[in-house]
């Protein structure tokens, strides 16, 4: 460890919060973009000074330096000039310096200065645009034509330079003299041509010449990836890790799941709280499971106020690749008592399937008939934060895999808790993990508010009978759905 | 901080901070800190070397704790200065190759210190850990608190050491009664001019991640980690807290905003892969650090908002866009390491 400067810690963080601000800003625009180009540097610049000099540009390549200098300088007091004015205007006192300048001098109005800025900027780009053809040293490093380089650099050396001027139109200096006069110019080694459209004063056109550099330059293609891995994720995440931006880019397929393959049903959503925490609590099904997704798209659709479903699901899916990363920026999270608890403290609306693997690990035969609700952990959550539980029935799911055995052994390696066979599954490979076409019904239960204080949650009676009773809620429930139902996928 | 604040350190009217450490980055800022602040008397400053931040406050001792003789050394000049408070940062901010070296510096030297802190009976101890200690397994809940096990697998020293080191303040503050421990565990550290593991993780071009794994990370900015230090100097608060940046961030959209390209790689490759590299030195961590790529450690902040008073300036985010605007300068060789 080396000692390195001092980073200008303060004590008092909150001192120092404007910053990150600024410098979050700087280095996106950094990090996402450079301008292209064909663009231009400044289209509405340069516009604007077509308009103000309809004439065009006279190719002056010798005077241009003076010119520009003093173009420079003038743009530079000018801006001077625009934050002094709304310095005055924001500061009370009006002593110092606003003072010792007459109002009509030293604030001209805002739209004045901005204007005469344009122009001077539209008559600048003109100048550099000449300049670029009779190639001057004094821009050589804009390699690339676009300004991008020359411009920054330019602007610094004639700020340090200029004097802090006093007023807007008193030129303190001829600028001539910082500019040494020019020596006699080399020739430019590239080829004329393509530049003469340039100093025409017209938009640069992408010729063939910088098409193919672009093309050639790692830069570019450095950049085109860079945007294609922001395409399809947002840059901030929540706590749990779900991503808005990645969501919306997998709806069209959700939403094919949910009205079109599994055509859902779904009653008695109204159920779900209006607001504020609440849990939902279902049976579990499938042995690639759903029914988080398809929850989460039923409150979605269905619900008055489009709640937000956060689903809870087994640990191995995080175990294993791509799957964890997946599920996690789709709304899941990882099941445990902490995320749950923190879930429903930031009043979530959470879904819990508390058979857990027992539930998706169900044979074909034990279809439907739900499994211990683990150790009622969800009740003790519900007692501790005083939620109110939803109980949830899903139909259809336990048909998509039929489960005819599980191979416990064989799952090890792979970091699975067993390895399912289905009547397609290890037979066609990664295909046959495909669900079924059922037909889905899903139906929301009244709430129950379970009764007790959170000191209850180390009852394990009361746990275990209160989690018993749910399970009850909800076997009830799955039962009346497959009763009414009459075919498997037709429904 | 708060000058109302009950508990805000009023053993005498200027108390001596020691800091172990002090050239390292956190020590060297530390003391920078504590010298601006007109309430610290004086500040012991104890390392191999001066660190460049010292002042008129600052007297600075030459003490190698990786020697047998520093235990006694250190007691004479605790004592001689009277020092009140030691803060303990005398640990390595990235994994070093030499194991045992390191061993000797992060554990055997912590027991040598605190030994000789007990002598001199100090009556307070900050000591740096790291969340990193709590391990990155898939069964970790998505916020770790205070209270959960450090998990990091003792295989590797980095982790084992700083543990034990962690233990070793555990029984200092159990042998002399009354004492003050306060440890904070900072999350990784991240900022513009910080040197260590992560920031040169992130300075590749290709960034090396696992095939199939998107971990949320967490990062704490430099400026953070050393307010939470100066803040745990000022307020006699025993107890563990973790110092960490607000917010989460996906490891894949870390490495988008620090402007480079993940290089994905199988993690069963990856492991003697890295092995390999980092004997060659060629890799920034060794491949115990690899899990940390596959799997969750982020830590709650919580506690250290409400008892310690601690407000991070930077969120994750902002930690990660800084240290990216400062290394796109490192880059173009527009920045000069200051060393």
């Amino acid at each position: 460890m080396s000692p390195k400067k001092p980073p200008r810690a303060e004590p008092r963080t909150r001192d120092v919060k404007p910053r990150p601000k600024s410098s979050a800003t700087a280095s996106k625009r950094v990090v996402v973009e450079v301008p292209a180009r064909t663009k231009g540097r400044k289209p509405t610049a340069r516009r604007a000074a077509k308009v103000d000099a309809p004439s065009g540009v006279t190719p002056e390549p010798t005077p241009a330096r003076e010119t520009v200098a003093s173009a420079l300088l003038e743009a530079d007091e000018l801006i001077a000039a625009n934050r002094r004015s709304r310095d005055a205007a924001e500061s009370a006192s009006t002593e110092g310096a606003a003072a010792a300048q007459p109002e009509a001098r030293t604030s001209p109005s805002r739209e004045e200065i901005q204007s005469r800025i344009t122009e001077l900027e539209g008559r600048l780009d003109r100048m550099l645009e000449a300049a670029s053809q009779g190639s001057l040293p004094s821009l050589d490093a804009d390699e690339d034509g676009d300004g991008d380089d020359a411009w920054p650099s330019q602007v610094a050396a004639t700020h340090a330079a200029a004097p802090p001027s006093p007023a807007t139109d008193e030129l303190p200096e001829p600028p001539t003299e910082r500019f040494p006069s020019p020596a006699p110019l080399p020739r430019p080694s590239v080829p004329a041509a393509p530049l003469s459209a340039r100093s025409l004063g017209g938009e640069i056109e992408p010729t063939v010449f910088d098409t193919a550099r672009e093309l050639l330059s790692t830069n570019y293609y450095l950049r085109k990836w860079g945007r294609l891995g922001m395409r399809n994720r947002s840059e901030e995440v929540d706590d749990f890790g779900y991503d808005p931006v990645y969501e919306a880019r997998v709806k069209p397929f959700l939403d094919f799941l949910y009205s079109t393959y599994f055509r859902v049903e779904a009653e008695g959503v109204e159920h779900v709280c209006e607001a504020g925490r609440c849990l939902l609590v279902a049976n579990h099904s499938g042995t690639v499971p759903l029914d988080g997704l398809m929850i989460r798209a039923a409150v979605k659709r269905l619900h008055p106020r489009e709640r937000d479903v956060r689903w809870l699901a087994e640990d191995f899916i995080f175990h294993f690749p791509f799957l964890g990363s997946l599920t996690t920026r789709l709304g899941a999270v990882r099941a445990c008592q902490e995320n749950a608890e923190r879930l429903l403290r930031q009043e979530a609306l959470v879904a819990v399937f508390p058979e857990g693997m027992k539930g998706t690990g169900k044979l074909f035969r034990e279809r439907y008939r739900l499994q211990r609700f683990g150790r009622g952990g969800f009740v003790k959550l519900a007692l501790r934060t005083r939620t109110p539980i939803v109980p949830v029935a899903v139909v259809g799911g336990e048909e998509t895999q039929p489960l005819l055995a599980r191979l416990d052994a064989l799952g090890k390696p792979f970091g699975l808790p067993y390895v399912p066979v289905t009547p397609t599954f290890p037979l066609l490979g990664p295909a046959g993990l495909m669900p079924a076409p059922t037909k889905w019904r899903m139906r929301f239960g009244a709430p129950i508010v379970v009764p007790g204080s959170p000191d209850d949650a180390d009852d394990e009676l009361l746990v275990g009978r209160l989690a018993e009773e749910v399970r009850g809620t909800i076997q009830e429930m799955v039962d009346e759905l497959l009763g009414a139902r009459k075919n498997v996928f037709l429904g | 901080m708060a000058k109302d604040d009950p508990s805000t350190s009023l053993r005498g009217s200027a108390p001596v901070i020691a800091v172990t450490g002090a050239s390292s980055f956190l020590g060297a800022n530390l003391i920078g800190l504590l010298e601006e602040d007109e309430r610290i008397g004086r500040i012991v400053a104890v390392d191999t070397k001066a660190p460049s931040t010292a002042g008129r406050k600052t007297r600075s001792y030459e003490v190698d704790l990786t020697e047998p003789s520093a235990e006694a050394r250190l007691v004479e000049i605790f004592v001689a200065e009277r020092a009140t408070t030691l803060v303990h940062l005398a640990f390595l901010g990235s994994p070093h190759r030499a194991a045992s070296w390191a061993h000797e510096y992060e554990s055997v030297g912590t027991m040598r210190l605190l030994v000789a802190a007990t002598q001199a009976k100090i009556a307070k101890l900050v000591l740096w850990s790291q969340t990193l200690l709590y391990g990155a397994t898939p069964s970790n809940p998505n916020f770790l608190a205070e209270h959960q096990p450090l998990r990091a697998t003792p295989d590797e020293p980095y982790f084992a050491d700083k543990i034990a080191a962690e233990a070793e303040a555990a029984r200092f503050a159990q042998r002399a009664p009354g004492t003050v421990l306060t440890v904070l565990r900072t999350a990784p550290i991240l900022g513009p001019t910080v040197d260590n593991y992560v920031a040169r993780y992130l300075s590749h071009r290709l960034v090396p991640t696992m095939l199939g794994f998107d971990p949320l990370v967490q990062f704490v900015h430099e400026i953070d980690a050393i307010a939470a230090l100066k803040l745990a100097v000022d307020r006699d608060i025993a107890g563990t807290f973790n110092i960490v940046g607000d917010g989460v961030l996906p490891l894949s959209t870390v490495i988008k905003l620090a402007g480079r390209i993940a290089m994905p790689l199988p993690h069963l490759l990856a492991d003697p892969l890295v092995a390999a590299a980092w004997m060659a030195q060629l890799a920034d961590a060794p491949p115990s650090f690899l899990r940390y790529l596959r799997f969750l450690c982020v830590a709650d902040g919580a506690l250290a908002r409400r008892r310690l008073g601690f407000r991070p300036a930077y969120t994750t985010r902002e930690a990660v866009v800084d240290y990216a605007s400062a290394q796109r300068l490192r880059d173009l060789k527009l920045l000069q390491e200051v060393s």
